[in-house]
Protein backbone atom coordinates (compact mmCIF):
# COMPACT_ATOMS: atom_id res chain seq x y z
CA UNK A 1 0.00 0.00 0.00
CA UNK A 2 1.67 3.20 -1.13
CA UNK A 3 1.53 6.47 0.74
CA UNK A 4 -1.15 8.96 -0.32
CA UNK A 5 0.04 12.28 -1.73
CA UNK A 6 -2.38 15.02 -0.75
CA UNK A 7 -2.29 18.65 -1.89
CA UNK A 8 -2.72 21.12 0.97
CA UNK A 9 -4.81 24.28 0.53
CA UNK A 10 -5.08 27.13 3.04
CA UNK A 11 -8.57 27.77 4.46
CA UNK A 12 -8.05 31.47 3.64
CA UNK A 13 -8.02 31.53 -0.20
CA UNK A 14 -6.07 34.84 -0.16
CA UNK A 15 -3.09 32.87 1.16
CA UNK A 16 -3.09 30.46 -1.77
CA UNK A 17 -0.15 32.24 -3.40
CA UNK A 18 0.46 29.31 -5.74
CA UNK A 19 -2.96 29.81 -7.32
CA UNK A 20 -3.28 33.59 -6.97
CA UNK A 21 0.12 34.31 -8.49
CA UNK A 22 -0.30 31.46 -11.04
CA UNK A 23 2.87 29.66 -9.96
CA UNK A 24 3.53 26.00 -10.79
CA UNK A 25 3.65 24.73 -7.22
CA UNK A 26 1.17 23.68 -4.56
CA UNK A 27 0.96 25.51 -1.20
CA UNK A 28 1.90 22.22 0.44
CA UNK A 29 1.95 18.47 0.07
CA UNK A 30 1.16 15.90 2.72
CA UNK A 31 2.79 12.48 2.48
CA UNK A 32 1.86 10.27 5.42
CA UNK A 33 2.95 11.91 8.66
CA UNK A 34 4.96 14.61 6.87
CA UNK A 35 3.79 17.96 5.52
CA UNK A 36 6.04 19.90 3.13
CA UNK A 37 5.12 23.54 2.50
CA UNK A 38 6.37 25.57 -0.44
CA UNK A 39 8.64 28.49 0.36
CA UNK A 40 6.48 31.27 1.80
CA UNK A 41 7.03 34.98 1.28
CA UNK A 42 5.21 37.89 2.92
CA UNK A 43 1.63 37.85 1.55
CA UNK A 44 -1.15 40.12 2.83
CA UNK A 45 -3.80 37.72 4.19
CA UNK A 46 -6.61 40.10 3.11
CA UNK A 47 -5.57 41.12 -0.40
CA UNK A 48 -3.42 38.10 -1.29
CA UNK A 49 -0.76 40.45 -2.69
CA UNK A 50 2.94 40.43 -1.80
CA UNK A 51 3.53 42.61 1.25
CA UNK A 52 7.16 43.76 1.22
CA UNK A 53 8.42 45.72 4.18
CA UNK A 54 10.95 45.55 6.98
CA UNK A 55 12.49 42.18 7.74
CA UNK A 56 10.51 42.18 11.01
CA UNK A 57 7.24 42.79 9.11
CA UNK A 58 7.97 40.12 6.50
CA UNK A 59 9.10 37.50 9.03
CA UNK A 60 6.02 38.08 11.20
CA UNK A 61 3.62 37.98 8.25
CA UNK A 62 5.17 34.79 6.91
CA UNK A 63 5.08 32.96 10.25
CA UNK A 64 1.48 34.04 10.94
CA UNK A 65 0.50 32.80 7.49
CA UNK A 66 2.53 29.62 8.00
CA UNK A 67 0.62 28.96 11.21
CA UNK A 68 -2.65 29.26 9.26
CA UNK A 69 -1.33 27.05 6.48
CA UNK A 70 -0.24 24.30 8.88
CA UNK A 71 -3.51 24.46 10.81
CA UNK A 72 -5.38 24.12 7.51
CA UNK A 73 -3.42 20.90 7.02
CA UNK A 74 -4.12 19.51 10.51
CA UNK A 75 -0.77 20.54 11.93
CA UNK A 76 0.70 23.59 13.69
CA UNK A 77 3.94 25.55 14.15
CA UNK A 78 4.69 23.47 17.25
CA UNK A 79 4.84 20.40 14.97
CA UNK A 80 7.49 21.88 12.66
CA UNK A 81 10.61 19.71 12.46
CA UNK A 82 12.75 21.58 9.91
CA UNK A 83 12.77 25.16 8.69
CA UNK A 84 14.84 26.71 5.91
CA UNK A 85 15.14 30.49 5.96
CA UNK A 86 16.32 32.42 2.90
CA UNK A 87 17.28 36.06 3.39
CA UNK A 88 17.92 38.62 0.65
CA UNK A 89 20.87 39.82 2.72
CA UNK A 90 22.50 37.70 5.39
CA UNK A 91 23.12 40.78 7.59
CA UNK A 92 19.36 40.59 8.32
CA UNK A 93 19.97 37.35 10.23
CA UNK A 94 19.83 38.77 13.77
CA UNK A 95 16.79 40.94 13.02
CA UNK A 96 14.95 37.95 11.55
CA UNK A 97 15.84 35.89 14.63
CA UNK A 98 14.31 38.52 16.93
CA UNK A 99 10.84 37.95 15.42
CA UNK A 100 11.38 34.26 14.64
CA UNK A 101 12.02 33.29 18.26
CA UNK A 102 8.63 34.71 19.34
CA UNK A 103 6.93 32.01 17.24
CA UNK A 104 9.10 29.13 18.52
CA UNK A 105 9.59 29.86 22.25
CA UNK A 106 10.32 26.26 23.30
CA UNK A 107 11.90 23.30 21.52
CA UNK A 108 12.27 25.10 18.17
CA UNK A 109 12.57 23.08 14.96
CA UNK A 110 15.94 22.39 13.34
CA UNK A 111 16.77 25.24 10.99
CA UNK A 112 19.21 26.35 8.30
CA UNK A 113 19.59 29.93 7.12
CA UNK A 114 21.36 31.34 4.07
CA UNK A 115 21.47 34.50 2.00
CA UNK A 116 20.18 34.35 -1.60
CA UNK A 117 18.54 36.60 -4.17
CA UNK A 118 14.75 36.69 -3.76
CA UNK A 119 12.08 37.73 -6.26
CA UNK A 120 9.62 40.63 -6.07
CA UNK A 121 11.90 42.77 -3.90
CA UNK A 122 11.14 40.64 -0.86
CA UNK A 123 13.62 40.13 1.97
CA UNK A 124 12.56 36.83 3.55
CA UNK A 125 11.37 33.41 2.36
CA UNK A 126 10.70 30.50 4.73
CA UNK A 127 9.94 26.86 3.99
CA UNK A 128 9.02 24.17 6.49
CA UNK A 129 8.59 20.45 7.01
CA UNK A 130 6.10 19.62 9.77
CA UNK A 131 4.40 16.58 11.24
CA UNK A 132 0.69 16.00 10.90
CA UNK A 133 -1.43 16.00 14.06
CA UNK A 134 -1.35 17.88 17.34
CA UNK A 135 1.57 18.19 19.70
CA UNK A 136 1.22 15.98 22.79
CA UNK A 137 3.00 16.38 26.12
CA UNK B 1 0.83 9.88 15.38
CA UNK B 2 4.53 10.54 14.96
CA UNK B 3 6.30 12.06 17.96
CA UNK B 4 8.62 15.02 17.58
CA UNK B 5 11.74 14.48 19.68
CA UNK B 6 14.41 17.10 20.37
CA UNK B 7 17.86 15.51 20.57
CA UNK B 8 20.43 17.61 22.45
CA UNK B 9 23.91 18.15 20.99
CA UNK B 10 26.72 15.84 22.20
CA UNK B 11 28.80 18.71 23.63
CA UNK B 12 27.88 22.13 25.00
CA UNK B 13 30.13 23.75 22.38
CA UNK B 14 27.88 22.43 19.62
CA UNK B 15 24.76 23.96 21.17
CA UNK B 16 24.02 26.90 18.87
CA UNK B 17 21.12 27.95 21.10
CA UNK B 18 23.43 28.51 24.04
CA UNK B 19 26.56 29.80 22.30
CA UNK B 20 25.04 31.83 19.47
CA UNK B 21 21.48 32.37 20.75
CA UNK B 22 20.09 30.75 17.59
CA UNK B 23 16.39 29.87 18.00
CA UNK B 24 16.92 26.35 16.62
CA UNK B 25 17.35 22.82 17.94
CA UNK B 26 20.44 20.88 16.85
CA UNK B 27 18.47 17.77 15.88
CA UNK B 28 14.76 17.00 15.67
CA UNK B 29 13.83 13.36 15.32
CA UNK B 30 10.54 12.29 13.73
CA UNK B 31 10.15 8.54 13.44
CA UNK B 32 13.32 7.16 11.89
CA UNK B 33 14.28 10.51 10.37
CA UNK B 34 16.65 13.11 11.75
CA UNK B 35 16.44 16.76 10.74
CA UNK B 36 19.59 18.73 11.56
CA UNK B 37 20.15 22.45 11.82
CA UNK B 38 22.87 23.86 9.59
CA UNK B 39 26.31 22.78 10.77
CA UNK B 40 29.19 25.25 10.81
CA UNK B 41 32.86 25.20 11.73
CA UNK B 42 32.78 25.78 15.48
CA UNK B 43 34.92 24.23 18.17
CA UNK B 44 32.90 21.38 19.73
CA UNK B 45 34.27 22.11 23.19
CA UNK B 46 34.08 25.88 23.39
CA UNK B 47 31.67 26.81 20.60
CA UNK B 48 34.28 29.21 19.27
CA UNK B 49 34.10 30.01 15.58
CA UNK B 50 36.96 28.50 13.58
CA UNK B 51 38.68 30.92 11.24
CA UNK B 52 40.43 29.29 8.31
CA UNK B 53 40.22 28.05 4.77
CA UNK B 54 37.13 26.40 3.34
CA UNK B 55 38.92 23.05 3.59
CA UNK B 56 39.62 23.60 7.29
CA UNK B 57 36.03 24.65 7.93
CA UNK B 58 34.70 21.64 5.99
CA UNK B 59 36.83 19.21 8.04
CA UNK B 60 35.47 20.76 11.26
CA UNK B 61 31.90 20.59 9.92
CA UNK B 62 32.20 16.87 9.19
CA UNK B 63 33.74 16.17 12.60
CA UNK B 64 30.91 18.06 14.28
CA UNK B 65 28.35 16.34 12.05
CA UNK B 66 29.74 12.93 12.97
CA UNK B 67 29.48 13.69 16.70
CA UNK B 68 25.97 15.11 16.39
CA UNK B 69 24.78 12.08 14.43
CA UNK B 70 26.45 9.72 16.91
CA UNK B 71 24.49 11.31 19.75
CA UNK B 72 21.30 10.71 17.73
CA UNK B 73 21.99 6.99 17.13
CA UNK B 74 23.06 7.62 13.56
CA UNK B 75 26.33 8.11 11.66
CA UNK B 76 27.82 9.59 8.48
CA UNK B 77 26.90 6.35 6.69
CA UNK B 78 23.22 7.00 7.51
CA UNK B 79 23.02 10.45 5.93
CA UNK B 80 20.29 10.63 3.28
CA UNK B 81 20.55 14.12 1.85
CA UNK B 82 22.86 17.13 2.10
CA UNK B 83 22.58 20.73 1.03
CA UNK B 84 26.20 21.81 1.08
CA UNK B 85 26.33 25.61 1.15
CA UNK B 86 29.56 27.36 0.22
CA UNK B 87 30.37 31.06 0.05
CA UNK B 88 31.78 30.95 -3.47
CA UNK B 89 31.37 28.55 -6.37
CA UNK B 90 35.13 28.62 -7.04
CA UNK B 91 35.58 26.50 -3.88
CA UNK B 92 33.48 23.65 -5.31
CA UNK B 93 36.46 21.35 -5.96
CA UNK B 94 37.97 22.17 -2.57
CA UNK B 95 34.72 21.13 -0.90
CA UNK B 96 34.61 17.91 -2.91
CA UNK B 97 38.15 16.91 -1.90
CA UNK B 98 37.23 17.09 1.79
CA UNK B 99 33.75 15.70 1.20
CA UNK B 100 35.07 12.48 -0.39
CA UNK B 101 37.16 11.70 2.69
CA UNK B 102 34.06 11.58 4.90
CA UNK B 103 31.59 10.15 2.36
CA UNK B 104 33.68 7.50 0.58
CA UNK B 105 31.07 4.85 -0.26
CA UNK B 106 27.54 5.43 -1.57
CA UNK B 107 27.49 9.11 -0.61
CA UNK B 108 24.15 10.78 0.15
CA UNK B 109 22.08 12.76 -2.32
CA UNK B 110 23.53 16.25 -2.44
CA UNK B 111 23.01 19.74 -3.80
CA UNK B 112 25.67 22.43 -3.54
CA UNK B 113 24.53 26.05 -3.24
CA UNK B 114 26.69 29.11 -3.48
CA UNK B 115 25.14 31.51 -0.94
CA UNK B 116 25.92 34.06 1.77
CA UNK B 117 26.22 32.43 5.18
CA UNK B 118 25.67 33.83 8.70
CA UNK B 119 28.75 35.34 10.33
CA UNK B 120 30.71 34.85 7.09
CA UNK B 121 31.14 31.11 7.52
CA UNK B 122 32.60 29.62 4.35
CA UNK B 123 30.67 26.37 4.44
CA UNK B 124 27.48 25.05 6.05
CA UNK B 125 26.04 21.53 5.90
CA UNK B 126 22.27 21.09 5.95
CA UNK B 127 21.69 17.40 6.61
CA UNK B 128 18.86 14.88 6.76
CA UNK B 129 19.69 11.41 8.07
CA UNK B 130 18.04 8.27 9.38
CA UNK B 131 18.71 6.52 12.68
Amino acid sequence: MSLTREVIQPKNPALNASKNLKLPHSPGIRAGDFIYLSGMVSIDPVTGLPSPGSVEHETRTILENMSHMLESAGSSLSRAVKVNVCLADIVLFDTMNGVYREFFPVNPPARTTCGVQLSMGLKVEIEVIALHGEETA
Amino acid sequence: MLQRIIIPPPTCGLDMRVNYNYPESTVVRAGDRLFLSGISAIHPGTGERLHGTLAAEAHQCFQNLSMILGRAQSSLERVVSVHAMIYDRVEYDVLNRVYRQYMPEGPPARTVWSVRLPYAFKVQLDVTAIV
